[in-house]
């Protein structure tokens, strides 16, 4: 430890703006790690405290999908023995309009029994929650709200909520206020209560519950009482506790979560790059006081020791800043997490505490300072490695030994060809990930090769350019490797990544745009909602005829949306006429003939599924799949499949009426609407509005719009895997700073001598930029090679393992012209702090021998 | 062609170290002086200073009738430049580029026609006799010859000031006289004013004049 | 749940000192009965800061004790207008229930709850207004006392084992007159927790009942006062109108 602060710090603090960069890297790798991590749980911990606090009670809740159940349910769930109450649940979010937040999630009980799951007066009542339970169920625009939701918008007993209902924009009256605590807490304390009879009617939901919560006998168990709901229920429900929804949820959050951890991993393991440069940066500086030090009796573990002491500490500190500026943003990326899962699966979202675990910033910490010693191994081990005699000689800096560069060729070498093989045997998943583990490998061992290779290639153009100022910054790259393979090897990375995740972006948005262009294409969408994806809002069948008698209408198709189960997984019914759709849209078929699917799906002898749905559950045509319905399972054939991208985890089209009879449900989501010839769209538009949407709450939206906010939607999810590619480039552009700054302090004689024998100022700036130039050159070189075949094993994971839709190898030559004056512009910047240090560094100092 | 007038030069750390003190020196065109002292007596602050590597504290210094001190950086960087060559003990080669490259240095830091600094380059390495090692690197040479290279690049402007920082201390005797000889030839065919600062009396004793500093100030000028 | 038709028999806990206490409460269930009973009632709930609610309703009863229909159909105020429900007791497990809401234009099964809240925020507690099986309480005759000057037998009873109640002891004060119930101390864990008392005790039509009833929850600070008007016994009363179809037709 003395060694630590006697040998360590001053050369800290010498080199301070240098440490400070050494360490941005973890702090930017952990700060996005954290920043995700507590996002991610706190989005999820807000969706489950929501679900515990509403489910009371309740201790099993019977669910069919989204679609819901016929009233009749409850009779058959109570009837059951096992079962000591029983309390149908409609659940919905709606807009208030209300300052504070004025989201509501709507909790649709019924009042008269369900006091025995859930518990509305909280202070063993010398209040009344509801002022009169009678007149609460009497009169339908009851709602009860929190205290904290009618505290933050100044509401009392009797004030009014305004919101649009499925019979046109209503006044609710808060009959009722909960207090704090308990069920209050759900989804922020924005939460109403309301009659269940009431609700049907609000959310157009007819005679269905969403839900029913149950409360067990006593003495009976869980396992128990599933087993005997189940029984009395049949297939096509679902009976688990309530933390299943929980489960449900974090699956769709899932799909996400993995790929932001991958990137966050990716902006830590760029960071080992620049942590290794740094220290074997400072080894070789600090040769002579090791040597020193070693003359002095250190030994080579004391050394070792030494320098990974320094990682440690530079580690910890560097993940502490890390966790605090994650911490920083979590609430921010917590938001925009929440926004993305409500514009996506339409699942409400209100995550006002930001839930972290200590635990995981521990973890964090752990592997912050993890990566930093494991970056300073190798440094370390050389630093123990060196010789005091030869180190207290004056001489040149140690250069990478020929020798180490041929074991790395070789195996570089051998990496590329286990990679290639495994590529041959990529139909073994394992063996497809492991020849991409096997490439970056390959790259990575290659990359100080290679950037010597071309920093020599440079030298020529550079030294056409600026003869003295090239030629010297080029020979700084040559002469150097070490100090600048490893931040070459960051910027390969990291440009890698971008150029990969920009293809994948570009290949899906155009591949969703073909689609659209194809499938979307009614001129005008009757949603119950802005957002297509929420579902709280539902349709009856007849205005189907309502639509059809709006002049200039030509064709009006219901659609139908709601996720059951299938394979473990949430999986889209699309319940519409399938003979009409298919009429207007054009599909590409996956599978499957067009007429065998024209004429079995529509009469319902058969489903059609997406191509993802049957990529991620091995579905193939001719296949029988089962749906839970209410009814009992509903056995179908797969008779066709399509390209489609309408669900992440896939989506079923079925024929509504075989829906209708299965499910019991024939309310509608959406209305596809297709205009007259000859008829303006707005003007049908504005019809509909006129006609229906007095007495019913309905948003008209033209394809135009649809299909900007699916692309909306699809760049915003794009958007967050940006973020951590720009973080990746910027712990890359440190790097360059890094190198530059090094690349001063080594070459300031050289620089001093160019200074004295008659260099200008502009021309000691220009020999540092063209260095930095070269860098970002080099770098992108390489990582545009990397990257292009990053994107081809990205591509095919994506197609194969993760979204199952295969996406075109396109390689993203706007993103690449668009990254190469960014880069080049980022390295000049990252040289300027560097070149002015060189500029005004004392020549006199510079040129004494040191 | 060099008058310094009550320059001195301190350096404000801890505790001000005088480095030299009211110096008061002219030397004339075409004047080979000689400048001794002890270690730490201001030899080389003086050397710099008038090489414009460092500015005075105090004081007033003149190149060819230039006030040094009016200039800007870039400004100082052109006299230096132009009008005075320097000789390093440690040669202060570039390890990356050739001889010629070397020498071609500050031709190409004005800027000058490719063909002409080509042509010019290697007509100083002649000049210095290292003619058939144009294209070697500086590690590849021994002491003597990297001073030579140093000398070549001092002169590519033919510079009316040659300043030598110990020309000889990094050097055997033999290959040390050898440089010295070479710099008296040099002062005869060009006419160049030259000072050499330098612990060899053999190499001061061969100038026409001596400057002798101590505890920063000038102890003695003699001429012979 | 609310056995909303028990209103006016309301409570018929009792107590026993050996054989005696438990005859006294049988025989003054006994003198209760009637084929059907009809009255319109007045509900005032005054709460802890005097906050006073008022109801009305028509109430109909055909048959009694165990077997007995019966349908309360509120008539003031205006926002619980029209609003009905449905009891139908069984002598062998509770009863099905049942509420019209006219607004909504839905009827609703009403489910089992919790039997000690309170019934639609007065004072009784399901519980309080359940028909009561003198089977399942031990009875014990501790005393007699005067209540508003009429002598009464007092009577302390306790849920049997595997009764399940909120209460752990009632005492009740039967006139020794009329066998009419006078007052009920419901007891949790030795405090009195809810207090009724009957009072302008009539005889209608030969069966002496009390028209003023005062119930009073002593942990809220909240009484409920309920006046029976215009009752009547063995009216005429079809089968046919005590079901969830009539519900929805009388509207």
């Amino acid at each position: 430890m003395i060694l630590l602060r006697l040998i360590s710090w001053p050369y800290v603090r010498k080199h301070l703006l240098r440490s400070v960069l050494t360490t941005a890297g973890i702090v930017l790798g952990v700060a996005l790690l954290v920043g995700m991590q507590g996002a991610n749980r706190s989005v999820l911990a807000a969706f489950n405290q929501t679900v515990d606090r509403i489910a009371g009670k309740a201790q099993l809740q019977v669910t069919a999908g989204e679609s819901g159940f016929a009233e009749d349910v409850l009779e058959r769930v109570q009837a059951v023995p096992q079962v000591r109450a029983a309390a149908p649940v409609i659940e919905a979010s709606v807009e208030t309009g209300l300052k504070g937040q004025g989201k509501l999630l709507i909790l649709a009980v019924d009042m008269t029994g369900d006091r025995s799951l859930r518990d509305y007066d909280f202070e063993n009542g010398d209040e009344d929650v509801i002022d009169d339970p009678l007149v609460f169920l009497a009169q339908p625009d009851s709602l009860i709200v929190t205290r904290e939701f009618a505290g933050r918008n100044g509401l009392g007993a009797g004030s009014r909520v305004a919101f649009d209902t499925m019979e046109g924009p209503r006044q609710f009256t808060v009959r009722g206020v909960l207090k704090a605590g308990g069920m209050a807490a759900a989804f922020g304390g924005n939460l109403g209560i309301m009659d269940i009879y009431a609700a049907q009617k609000v959310f157009g939901r007819g005679r269905h519950f969403d839900r029913i919560d149950i409360g067990l006998a006593e003495g009976v168990s869980l396992e128990q009482g599933q087993a005997a709901l189940e029984k009395a229920l049949g297939p096509g429900f679902n009976v688990e506790p309530p933390s299943g929804r929980g489960r449900q949820f974090e699956s769709l959050l899932g799909i996400y979560t993995t790929a932001m951890s991958i990137s966050s991993l990716f902006a830590l393991f760029v960071g080992v790059f620049i942590i290794y440069n740094s220290f074997a940066i400072a080894v070789t500086q600090r040769r002579a006081e090791i040597g020193i030090l070693r003359a002095l009796g250190a030994t080579r573990g004391q050394i070792r020791t030494l320098f990974l002491g320094e990682s440690a500490i530079a580690g910890l500190i560097g993940s502490a800043a890390g966790v605090a500026l994650g911490l920083a943003f979590t609430r921010s990326l917590a938001g925009f997490t929440g926004q993305l899962m409500e514009a996506i699966f339409g699942v409400p979202q209100n995550t006002r505490e930001i839930l972290v675990d200590p635990r995981f910033l521990l973890v964090a910490l752990v592997l912050g300072v993890a990566t930093s010693m494991i970056a300073a191994f190798v440094p370390a081990r050389n630093a123990a490695r060196v010789e005091p005699v030869q180190a207290l000689q004056k001489g040149k800096y140690q250069v990478l030994l020929a020798g180490e560069n041929r074991t790395r060729r070789r195996a570089a070498l051998l990496a590329l060809a286990l990679s290639l093989g495994c590529l041959a045997l990529s139909r073994y998943r394992p063996l497809f990930y492991l020849g991409y583990l096997l490439t970056v490998t390959a790259a990575l061992l290659l990359a100080p090769f290679l950037s010597l290779e071309l920093a020599r290639l440079l030298r020529g153009p550079l030294k056409w350019l600026r003869p003295i100022e090239g030629s010297l910054a080029a020979d700084s790259l040559i002469q150097a490797p070490r100090r600048t393979s490893a931040t070459v090897s960051a910027l390969m990375l990291s440009l890698a990544l971008a150029i990969a995740h920009g293809g994948v972006s570009l290949a899906s948005v155009q591949s969703i745009q073909e689609w659209m262009a194809g499938t979307l294409n009614p001129d005008l969408f009757v949603s119950t909602s802005e957002t297509l994806a929420a579902r709280d809002f539902r349709f009856p069948a007849a205005m189907e005829g309502e639509l059809e008698a709006v002049p200039g209408v030509a064709d009006v198709q219901p659609v139908r949306t709601a996720r059951v189960h299938l394979g473990g997984k949430p999986v889209m019914i699309v319940a519409t006429e399938l003979g009409r759709v298919y009429r207007h849209i054009h599909r590409t078929i996956i599978a499957g003939d067009a007429q065998t699917m024209d004429t079995l799906a529509p009469e319902g002898k058969g489903v059609v599924i997406g191509e993802n749905l049957s990529v991620l559950q091995k579905l193939h045509l001719g296949e029988i799949i089962e749906l839970p319905t209410p009814s009992g399972p509903l056995r179908l054939p797969i008779v066709g499949i399509i390209r489609d991208y309408s669900n992440q985890l896939g989506a079923v089209f079925l024929e509504r009426s075989v829906y209708v009879r299965y499910f019991q449900d024939d309310t509608v989501d959406l209305f596809r609407v297709y205009v007259k010839r000859g008829a303006a769209g707005e003007e049908v538009r504005r019809q509909i509005v006129e006609r229906l949407g007095g007495h019913r709450r309905l948003f008209v939206l033209s394809n135009r719009e649809v299909r900007d906010y699916v692309t909306g939607v699809a760049n915003q999810w794009l958007g967050l895997t940006y973020i951590q590619v720009l973080v990746a480039l910027m712990v890359a552009i440190l790097g360059i700073v890094n190198t530059l700054t090094v690349s001063i302090s080594d070459r300031r004689r050289e620089l001093g001598v160019l200074r004295a024998v008659g260099g200008l100022r502009a021309q000691i700036r220009g020999t540092v930029w063209m260095e930095a130039v070269a860098i970002g050159a080099i770098g992108l070189a390489l990582g545009t090679a990397t990257g292009a075949v990053f994107l081809y094993y990205e591509v095919q994971a994506i197609g194969k393992d993760i979204a199952g839709t295969p996406l075109a190898y396109q390689f993203p030559f706007g993103i690449v012209a668009l990254l190469v004056p960014v880069i080049l512009i980022a390295a000049l910047i990252s040289a300027v702090l560097p070149a002015e240090t060189a500029v005004r560094s004392s020549l006199v100092e510079a040129l004494e021998y040191e | 062609m060099i008058s310094l007038k009550n320059v001195s030069k301190y350096y404000d750390g801890k505790r001000r170290v005088v480095a030299l003190e009211a110096v008061d020196l002219h030397i004339e065109r075409g004047e080979m002086v000689s400048i001794v002292g002890p270690s730490g007596s201001g030899k080389s602050t003086l050397l710099n200073l008038i090489g414009g590597l460092d500015r005075p504290s105090t004081g007033e210094i003149r190149i060819d009738g230039q006030a040094v001190a009016a200039l800007s950086d870039d400004d100082l960087t052109r006299l230096r430049r132009d009008k005075i060559g320097f000789i390093f003990q440690f040669f202060n080669l570039l390890p990356s580029l050739t001889c010629v490259e070397n020498v071609a240095l500050p031709l190409h830091l004005k800027g000058l026609p490719r063909k002409e600094i080509d042509k010019r380059a290697r007509a100083l390495l002649d000049l210095v006799q290292l003619a058939e090692r144009f294209d070697h690197l500086p590690d590849e040479l021994s002491g003597g010859e990297r001073q030579r290279v140093a000398i070549a690049r001092a002169l590519a402007f033919s510079p009316p000031v040659l300043l030598a920082d110990e020309p000889t201390g990094n050097l055997d005797t033999h290959t040390g006289a050898e440089i010295l000889r070479l710099i008296h030839d040099l002062h005869e065919r060009l006419h160049a004013t030259i000072l050499v600062v330098t612990h060899d009396a053999t190499v001061a004793e061969s100038c026409p004049r001596t400057v002798t500093l101590r505890d920063a100030r000038i102890d003695g000028d003699v001429r012979r | 749940m609310n056995k909303a038709a028990a209103l006016v028999p309301l409570v018929l806990l009792t107590a026993a000192w050996a054989q005696d206490a438990r005859a006294i409460v049988e025989e003054s269930q006994r003198r209760g009965r009637a084929s059907s009973q009809r009255y319109e009632g007045v509900l005032e709930v005054i709460g802890a800061h005097a906050k006073v609610s008022k109801k009305s309703w028509q109430s109909f009863r055909l048959g009694s004790f165990g077997e007995s229909k019966a349908i309360i159909r509120f008539t003031a105020p205006a926002d619980v207008k029209g609003v009905a429900l449905l009891v139908i007791n069984h002598p062998d497990r509770s009863s099905d229930q049942w509420m019209w809401t006219p607004a909504i234009g839905r009827d609703r099964r009403i489910a089992l709850q919790d039997r000690s809240t309170r019934f639609f925020a007065t004072d009784f507690s399901f519980e309080d207004l359940e028909e009561r099986d003198v089977n399942q309480f031990d009875y014990r005759l501790t005393g007699e006392e005067a209540i508003d000057g009429a002598p009464c037998w007092r009577i302390e009873a306790r849920p049997r084992q595997g009764k399940v109640s909120q209460y752990t002891l009632s005492r009740v004060w039967i006139r020794k007159a009329d066998y009419v119930a006078a007052l009920y101390e419901n007891l949790v864990k030795d405090k009195v927790a809810r207090r009724l008392h009957e009072t302008d005790i009539r005889n209608v039509q030969g069966i002496w009942t009390a028209e003023t009833l005062e119930m009073t929850d002593l942990r809220r600070n909240s009484r409920t006062i309920l006046r029976i008007e215009k009752l009547a016994y063995n009216v005429p009363m079809k089968n046919d109108d005590f079901t969830v179809q009539a519900l929805r037709r009388e509207q």
